[in-house]
């Protein structure tokens, strides 16, 4: 194939609130870097080099909006950018950070930053899609490298990405794995969104829901499996909560 | 038919006999309380005592995930997979999970025959082994008796030193020819089991149930409980459908078309371009899994799609029972449909 008259998309990454995993793990591509870098150019990347850009053919956003910088920082990308994409679960859906907003803001805020709190604006954290468009979503915490990669050549080559809307259980049961719920955990397989191959269950450990829930919860339903599975109700919702916050925090029974 | 006893000292000797055949396949041990159907390296670790495995041996011949074909688009060519034409021996299958060989064989042969489950199918051998029904299996009431050995080359019924090996088919004979340490059948007496798990009505009184089931309370009820994540699909034996998906390398030129296992209560499975879903609701879908197993290919075929294993209710973390359903189909059409009450179980008790 030749490259060397091609025009190569600009591709950036971006980090708001959030551990800066999801970016980083990109540069554990290694065995796959060289190939995408045929592909993209990437202009900005505060992680891994000091260039920067004046416009985007494709954004990675990483991280939630938290605060009233956050909000004016991510509407300068999207102005330059042609496409958005959040990158797992801060980014997607507020991830763990929208814990903190179960509970009064200025409680929160006096929290963390107590006498200094006055220097420190605070928003209840947010998914990037609350402020701007949104193209598309890659889950998860961290996210998925494969969805990542999956994601990349569907768009580059012109095609709409598929986006995952059946629950972790399917991706079990096609690896035939024994359930959690046999081994004497809960999991919250049943209604998360799978596409991450079951990567929890698949080495003994339980599903945190971290890639959202699939677009028709049942949660009544599965908080009546978690309970019949031996925590309580308190217990149960909490589990939820964990990546969910944002999204369900209003629609859980009292 | 020739009958032999074979003690379970004898068993890894026999299992050894086997793989000099072919490829065996048996159940394993997998995590802490389940079974899977494993190729056998060690003849010690099969396990030929189980209740059932998490899948079926529909996997070997319908894969999870299988590449269907391999494509270019440099010079828009595609080439199709090759399959290794090996002797494959199944041996400690239930009666019911061969009966679900027999009707996917069924489904796959109709219309346009699928090349790749036929050409997997091709060169199988089948031993079963008798099963103590649990709490779950009720494969009797869907008209396959315990055991049944229709589909098997041999049958292995337990018994207080080992098994009773019969002699099903020539194929059968062939596989244990050479093998001499069997010795001739004792008379053992079988234990007579119980299922512990029934439908309420034998199975050929079901299609006049199914005929006014449509509007019937069971499917809102259970939609409350259900969540809609599509084990009992994936786990049951005579389900097959599928999804296709083409992807990409990462060079974009070539790619490989993908199938996996789908399942009718997952929400992308009637979905259709244009966003329309045609069964949006839980209740629709639950209605729709139990029609495809007792009204829909039985009411071509005469006997019902469901043949009892008892996974889509043993796997179900909300505890949903597909007996349960039908049970209440039948008391549902009972109180209907019917004047008078049935007579409960007659038919199924005679079985």
């Amino acid at each position: 194939m030749t490259t060397e008259a091609k025009i190569k998309p600009k591709v950036a990454f971006f980090d708001f609130t959030s551990c800066e995993g999801c970016q980083l793990n990109k540069l554990n591509l290694e065995n796959d870097l060289l190939d995408i870098l045929e592909h993209i150019d990437i202009v900005e990347f505060r992680e891994a080099m000091d260039d920067k850009a004046e416009e985007y053919d494709i954004a990675f956003i990483e991280g939630s909006i938290s605060t009233p910088s956050c909000v004016e920082r991510i509407h300068d990308i999207r102005r330059r950018s042609k496409m958005l994409i959040a990158l797992g679960a801060c980014a997607t859906q507020g991830g763990i950070n929208a814990m903190k907003n179960l509970h009064p803001i200025e409680e929160v805020r006096e929290t963390v930053y107590g006498d200094d709190k006055y220097l420190f604006p605070t928003l209840p954290a947010m998914p990037i899609s609350a402020i701007v468009k949104v193209d598309y979503k890659i889950d998860g915490c961290p996210m998925s490298m494969p969805e990542f990669l999956k994601v990349l050549k569907s768009l580059l080559a012109g095609q709409e990405p598929i986006k995952p809307d059946s629950a972790v259980c399917v991706e079990c049961k096609l690896k035939e794995n024994e359930c959690v719920f046999d081994k004497g955990m809960v999991c919250l397989g049943p209604i998360t969104r799978g596409g991450c191959d079951a990567i929890c269950p698949s080495f003994g450990q339980f599903c945190t829901g971290c890639r959202g829930l699939i677009s028709n919860p049942n949660k009544n339903a599965m908080l009546e499996i978690l309970t019949e599975h031996g925590i309580s109700l308190d217990e149960a919702k909490k589990r939820i909560l964990l990546f969910n916050s944002y999204d369900h925090s209003q629609s859980l029974p009292k | 038919m020739k009958k032999y006893q074979l003690n379970n000292k004898q068993l890894p000797s026999f299992i050894d006999h086997l793989k000099k055949q072919g490829t065996v396949f048996a159940p394993h041990k997998k995590g802490d309380t389940s079974y899977s159907f494993e190729k056998v390296e060690n003849p010690n670790s099969v396990v030929l005592d189980y209740n059932r495995t998490l899948n079926s041996v529909k996997k070997y011949f319908l894969p999870p995930r299988e590449h269907l074909l391999s494509f270019s688009k440099t010079d828009n060519s595609f080439r199709k997979g090759s399959f290794k034409n090996e002797k494959k021996i199944f041996l400690g299958v239930h009666s019911y999970d061969m009966k679900a060989v027999l009707k996917l064989d069924y489904n796959f042969s109709q219309g346009n025959p699928e090349e790749n489950y036929l050409q997997r199918r091709k060169d199988s051998s089948f031993i079963g082994v008798s099963f103590i029904p649990d709490e779950f299996h009720f494969s009797q009431s869907v008209g396959i008796p315990l055991h049944d050995t229709e589909g098997f080359d041999i049958y292995l019924e337990q018994n207080s030193d080992g098994y009773t090996v019969k002699i099903i088919t020539e194929k059968g004979e062939k596989l244990i020819d050479g093998f001499d340490r069997v010795s001739k059948a004792k008379d053992i007496s079988s234990n007579h089991v119980q299922f512990q798990n029934k439908l309420k009505y034998n199975y050929n009184r079901l299609p006049e149930v199914f005929e006014q089931s449509w509007n019937a309370a069971v499917w809102e009820e259970v939609s409350k409980k259900c969540v809609g994540c599509g084990t009992c699909n994936l786990v049951c034996p005579t389900c097959y459908c599928f999804d296709v998906e083409d992807n990409l390398d990462l060079s974009l030129q070539t790619g490989t078309r993908d199938r996996s296992w789908d399942g009718c209560m997952l929400n992308g499975f009637a979905a259709v371009a244009g966003g329309e879903n045609f069964r949006e609701t839980l209740a629709e879908r639950q209605r729709h899994r139990v029609h495809r197993k007792f009204k829909y290919i039985s009411d071509i075929t005469g006997e019902p799609w469901c043949v009892g294993c008892g996974r889509c209710t043993a796997y179900c973390t909300a505890g949903i029972s597909i007996v349960e359903i039908v049970n209440q189909l039948c008391d549902e059409y009972e109180q209907n449909y019917l004047n008078r009450p049935a007579v409960v179980g007659l038919n199924a008790e005679r079985l």
